[in-house]
């Protein structure tokens, strides 16, 4: 990222806390749909035709202990509950990396939560929230890709880590943005090197 | 996975959020104590000097949103003590000071005594409790000695 343009204009710390939160109850949502949905799903045989079993425990024998998800069209992965809804979330993840202004919980946040609480003592630079927008757009489309790719478990897998990530900014104002950083600049990922 | 199974996970899932948080969060107060082995040398960090009795060396970069808020606690136990520093290094474009100090994350603040020897290290976000706790024990050591 260019470093020549000055520091943009703050911003309330409080916002991006506040969007954190909504995204890790919907994460935590999305875990669950993708636990007891088509990507945990085992595959059962009955007659040669693989049934969708999408609630059975031990209680059906499964042929193989093979998954049911590659055994899916891919249209019938995409139909997937949790893959949905990860789906929207990642879309929403892009809007905040694109534009930060305008993306939905933001805007609630200005619109209905900051008129009822008193003026920010502080404003903080708008990138590093944008930053951690962008891992977990990244972390997102990773689960989203694999699931549609019929890797099992990548849906709950990925919800799980940006719930992680989401829920130790509401709850414990965590930033696992800032321990990332350096541990991608020192891998040369991102960054540059001093030219002076 | 069935539904008593999905919720065992969730439940688990949550547990071990809130212990990481929870554990991070207790790290984050707690100083390390280092061997004094090295001299900070201000010029190499792009400082003019260090403090009088004590440097308070915060490293960031431009992509952490906890490192403003950890400044102006820093800066403001700055201002209160006669003799102590405050100096804030962007690591964003300095890989090689990053690599020099082991910093792994930020923020991440040094408290050095007079002589520029680094005395304690924090990871993370202190408490400004904290901090003054250690800038005493460490201006204290020194003039002990």
């Amino acid at each position: 990222m260019s470093d020549v343009t000055p520091p943009p204009r703050g911003i309330d710390p409080r916002g991006p806390r506040f969007a954190a939160s909504i995204t890790a109850v919907l994460l935590l949502v999305t875990t669950f749909l993708a636990l007891i949905g088509a990507s945990t799903a085992r595959a059962v045989a009955t007659f040669g035709w693989f049934a969708y079993q999408p609630l059975s425990g031990t209680d059906f024998a499964f042929v193989g202990g093979s998954w049911l998800l590659p055994a899916l069209p891919v249209a019938q992965r995409a139909a997937d509950p949790g893959f949905l809804l990860l789906l929207v979330i990642a879309l929403l993840f892009l809007w905040s990396v694109l534009s930060p202004r305008t993306a939905p919980w933001g805007v609630l946040y200005r619109r209905v939560v900051q008129p009822r609480l008193a003026p920010p003592t502080e404003l903080e630079d708008p990138r590093p929230p944008r930053f951690a927008q962008g891992v977990g757009l990244f972390v997102t489309t990773i689960g989203l890709i694999l699931h549609l790719a019929g890797v099992p478990w990548a849906l709950p897998i990925a919800a799980a880590l940006a719930f992680v990530a989401a829920f130790l900014n509401a709850v414990f104002g965590l930033c696992l943005g800032c321990q990332l950083y350096l541990l991608l600049q020192r891998t040369g990922i991102i960054g540059r090197a001093a030219t002076a | 996975m069935n539904l008593s199974g999905a919720i065992l996970v969730l439940i688990a899932l949550l547990a071990v959020t809130i212990g990481v948080g929870a554990f991070l969060r207790w790290q984050q107060n707690r100083p390390r104590h280092l061997n004094p082995t090295e001299v900070v040398d201000p010029l190499r960090l792009g400082a003019e000097s260090l403090g009088e009795n004590a440097t308070l060396l915060q490293f960031s970069t431009e992509m952490c949103s906890r490192c403003p808020g950890v400044h102006r606690t820093l800066a403001a136990i700055a201002d209160d003590h006669l003799g102590v520093a405050h100096l804030d290094i962007d690591l964003t474009h300095r890989p090689d000071i990053a690599k020099h100090f082991h910093v792994l994350q930020t923020p991440t603040t040094l408290i050095l005594d007079r002589d520029g020897m680094i005395q304690t290290r924090f990871g993370g976000t202190p408490s400004r409790n904290a901090v003054e706790l250690e800038l005493a024990r460490v201006t204290s050591e020194d003039a002990r000695v």
